[in-house]
């Protein structure tokens, strides 16, 4: 009863609380800056060309056969496009970080331009390098800039490869159909340059969470499948010579059916950790704990591209420098960029001893290759290049090599048929092997020996001829390594005899016990 | 003062300075008598270098093909020979690349330009040089590449190893250095008569060739863009790579200047009276540009030639600097192409 008069009494002035909130709310919605279109029509673009024509449905396709999309109109306007510098200016730290990244580079790298510059040449149309640069260059893309004649005048911005704009507007991922398939809204970078800036901006940032903040964004961005947009890579006739699909990169669907994607530990946990390598060892001891927080240099397996080692020359394969940076804060990030990718490399496999028996010949032996860290195959990625082989070396008492498989010989760079490799063979029409990623004139993809799956491995069996009386004890020592190129991609479509230096992943020593069971 | 005094180097390198004229079809005219102009002295030029390549092999002859022979005997005779060669080739040879830049523009004679100069043997899907080349000996070469750049430039500075006869001290230092050698007369005769023939046939057409927009426009735009390919080149080659990079016989940035100096020449002649009757800010922008661009590779060739060694970092630096300007040029032209309903045809 007391109850009831107390909201007698109270009600007029709570009803009129609420119309004055709702009024206000109301009021706020409708000041609140909304996303301009900030696009520019295909017709606006002169001499774009649209080689491939349209889909099923009549619509133009701008940019296949990469399957970014826009949201809204096809272009923007790259005079009006911040630049990842633009953004250095209040967040320097992420900046710094990104700079040292590969997704920096990935439109500069003198390595991809070369390969794409070599895919081209075997085509008529230009235009189908639009594969390539879906993923590697989305502004150039969505400028208008990837034609034959281009009528779009360059701009910093388009030459950051994947860019802070490039996942800070992305609306929507295709993980599935990869390839590139991201929705850009590149639109509301352009409209939140006419919003406030500065101090204005922090009194009222509205304007730039619309552009940068807004929930379909964020949302995505949590989440593996922006990743997997673009590190899923499916050739087919759009692209190549396939006659059907061939799955060349299948990342993202090796992590989706992996334990971390069961757990809910994604691409970003590892890739967007401060300390990746040891976010892995947590994840390896069982402590699923996410990442205090998430750095921009999305540690991967490239580690020439960040070995400061190299000197100038790093900074030539790197495309120069990025806008925005000098020659000493782009050494200063590269080297924590290179000291948490060998990190990071190191995490990722282990080997073991796993069966060891005399036998007439000699000795066989089994090794289990161990994927440890990797949420993903080991290896994975573009795996015509990217590869891992095991190097096996029985020796005597006295150091004399007794047996030896993937040798010397692999780790100068001249490949041995002989040794036990994880790779992808690319093969043109006729069935011969393409070592120089000429993805335009592949036709189907093979691999050698099934990649490992993360927390799984794979068991290879030596048999190890030995002549009797041998000194012993006998030391075994196996090294598994990894190579982020052929030598022959670099000679052929660089033109340079440039040493592409293996990684060790990891390594076995053993003393063979002298009396084997 | 770099500001004046480059552009002027840059066009003197080019051959002439380029000049801006009244109206579209006296520019059109201004461009195509001075291409012939220079193809006429690059017929001259072919001439005189089969001439020469003519007497080399008739020394070569005398001693029944037998190079060993013909050098002990006449070593002297045919170490000048060589030298006179290679300098002829040099004279021919930057005659077409002060024009390459508007022949290979335009669609009705690029062909000439795969030939004589920029054409792959069919290692690429494009850009093939699609023709034969018949020797003396009848030997018939399918499609074997540019004459200037796949066939003589290699045989004469003895590059291509492959059609060196004789490693031989042309030089009298008593050692047998690189590029040393007595080359394959036969494959000269027939390279120097095949570029007397298509240089020849180039005048043909070039003389048939009726001036218009739509070519001017297309040669701008489809050729300005390929400075950044010549930096490339340079940075490739033994002058700034060593002793172990790619051979040319000499600095691509002649090159560069020449083709560049071709560019703007048709440029300011052709297309500048259709962008500044619509857009004189616009035409001037370009103007500018042009100018910025040709500064850049004379300043460049300026330090060059003073002696400077350039890392390659360096060049591609400025090799992306001169792309950047080349493509902010043909930005603009193909925005006025557009609105002028211009058709290219790359």
């Amino acid at each position: 009863m007391r109850l009831k008069s107390q909201l007698r009494f109270h009600a007029r002035p709570l009803a009129l609380a609420a119309a004055v909130a709702a009024a206000l709310a109301g009021l706020l919605l409708a000041l609140a800056p909304k996303p301009l279109p900030g696009g520019v029509a295909l017709a606006a673009v002169p001499f774009y060309r649209l080689p491939f024509g349209p889909d099923d449905q009549g619509r133009d396709r701008p940019f296949w056969p990469s399957r970014l999309q826009a949201a809204g109109l096809p272009f923007v306007d790259p005079a009006r496009l911040p630049s990842s510098a633009d953004c250095a200016a209040c967040h320097p730290r992420e900046f710094e970080e990104w700079a040292g990244s590969l997704h920096a580079v990935a439109d500069r790298d003198l390595v991809y331009e070369a390969t794409v510059e070599a895919n081209e040449d075997i085509v008529r149309n230009p235009e189908q390098t639009r594969f390539c640069e879906g993923c590697h260059a989305p502004s150039e893309m969505l400028a208008g800039r990837v034609t034959r004649f281009v009528a779009v005048p360059p701009a910093d911005a388009l030459t950051e490869g994947v860019a802070c704009i490039g996942c800070h507007t992305a609306t929507h991922a295709d993980p599935e159909a990869g390839n590139g398939a991201l929705t850009l809204a590149y639109g509301r970078a352009v409209a939140d340059r006419d919003g406030p800036a500065g101090a204005a901006l922090l009194a009222d940032p509205r304007a730039h969470l619309a552009a940068y903040g807004a929930p379909d964004t964020t949302a995505l961005m949590k989440g593996a499948e922006v990743c997997g947009a673009c590190h899923t890579e499916i050739y087919d006739a759009s692209n190549s010579r396939a006659r059907g699909p061939q799955v060349v990169q299948s990342t993202f669907a090796e992590w989706r059916e992996s334990w971390y994607g069961r757990n809910g530990i994604t691409c970003q946990h590892c890739h967007m950790a401060a300390d990746p390598a040891a976010q892995v060892l947590a994840l390896r001891r069982g402590d699923l704990t996410p990442p205090a927080r998430l750095s921009h240099r999305f540690i991967g397996a490239n580690h020439v591209m960040a070995d400061t080692r190299l000197g100038a020359a790093l900074t030539v394969l790197r495309g120069g420098l990025l806008p925005g940076t000098d020659a000493a804060a782009t050494g200063a990030t590269l080297a924590v960029q290179g000291r948490q990718t060998a990190d990071f490399l190191r995490t990722a496999a282990g080997l073991e001893l796993r069966a060891l028996r005399p036998t007439a010949d000699g000795l066989h032996l089994e090794i289990a290759v161990r994927n440890l860290g990797a949420g993903h195959n080991l290896p994975t990625g573009v795996n015509d290049q990217k590869h891992i082989w095991l190097e096996v070396v029985v020796a005597d008492a006295g150091g004399a090599v007794l047996f030896r498989s993937g040798g010397a010989a692999e780790r100068l760079g001249v490949e041995d048929a002989e040794a036990v490799a994880w790779i992808e063979h690319f093969l043109d029409g006729a069935g011969e092997r393409i070592t120089n990623h000429l993805t335009f004139a592949t036709a189907a993809v093979v691999w050698m020996r099934d990649p490992i799956p993360p927390r799984g491995e794979d068991v290879v069996a030596y048999e190890v001829p030995l002549a009797a009386g041998a000194a012993r004890p006998l030391r075994l020592t196996a090294r598994l390594y990894y190579r982020i190129a052929l030598p022959d991609l670099v000679f052929a479509n660089l033109r340079r005899d440039l040493p592409v230096a293996p990684f060790t992943l990891a390594e076995l020593a053993a003393e063979l016990p002298e009396t084997l069971p | 003062m770099h500001r004046i005094l480059l552009p002027a180097l840059a066009g003197l390198l080019a051959g002439t300075l380029p000049l801006a004229a009244e109206t579209e079809s006296e520019g059109l005219a201004a461009i195509k008598a001075f291409t012939l102009e220079h193809n006429a002295a690059l017929v001259t030029e072919a001439k005189r270098l089969r001439d020469l390549v003519g007497a080399y092999a008739a020394t070569i002859a005398a001693h029944g093909n037998d190079y060993a022979a013909a050098w002990a005997a006449e070593g002297a005779t045919l170490a000048d020979g060589v030298r006179g060669i290679r300098a002829q080739w040099l004279v021919a040879s930057n005659h077409y690349e002060t024009i390459e830049g508007i022949v290979a523009g335009i669609p009705a004679t690029a062909r000439y330009d795969l030939i004589l100069d920029a054409g792959n043997p069919g290692t690429e899907a494009e850009d093939v040089a699609d023709y034969d080349l018949a020797l003396p000996d009848g030997t018939v070469l399918e499609r074997p590449g540019s004459l200037f750049h796949t066939i003589t430039e290699p045989l004469f500075w003895g590059s291509d190893p492959g059609h060196a006869k004789l490693a031989a001290d042309l030089d009298g230092d008593g050692q047998v250095g690189a590029g040393e050698m007595l080359f394959d007369a036969n494959l000269a005769l027939g390279a120097t008569a095949g570029l007397v023939f298509w240089s020849e046939a180039l005048m043909a057409d070039m003389q048939a060739w009726e001036p218009n927009r739509d070519d001017a426009f297309t040669a701008v735009v489809t050729m300005t863009p390929t400075v950044g390919d010549y930096f490339g080149e340079w940075k490739e080659s033994q002058f700034l790579g060593g002793a172990g990079a790619a051979f040319v016989a000499q600095s691509r940035l002649v090159d560069v200047l020449a083709i560049m100096g071709g560019c703007q020449r048709m440029y300011a002649a052709a297309v500048s009276p259709v962008v500044a009757a619509g857009d004189a800010a616009l035409d001037a922008a370009i103007t500018g540009a042009f100018a910025d661009l040709l500064a850049l590779v004379a300043e460049t060739r300026d330090r060059e030639v003073q002696g400077e060694r350039f890392t390659a970092e360096e060049a591609d630096a400025l090799g992306a600097e001169a792309q950047d300007i080349a493509e902010r040029v043909v930005a603009q032209v193909l925005q006025a192409a557009a609105r002028h309903g211009v058709e290219i045809r790359g």
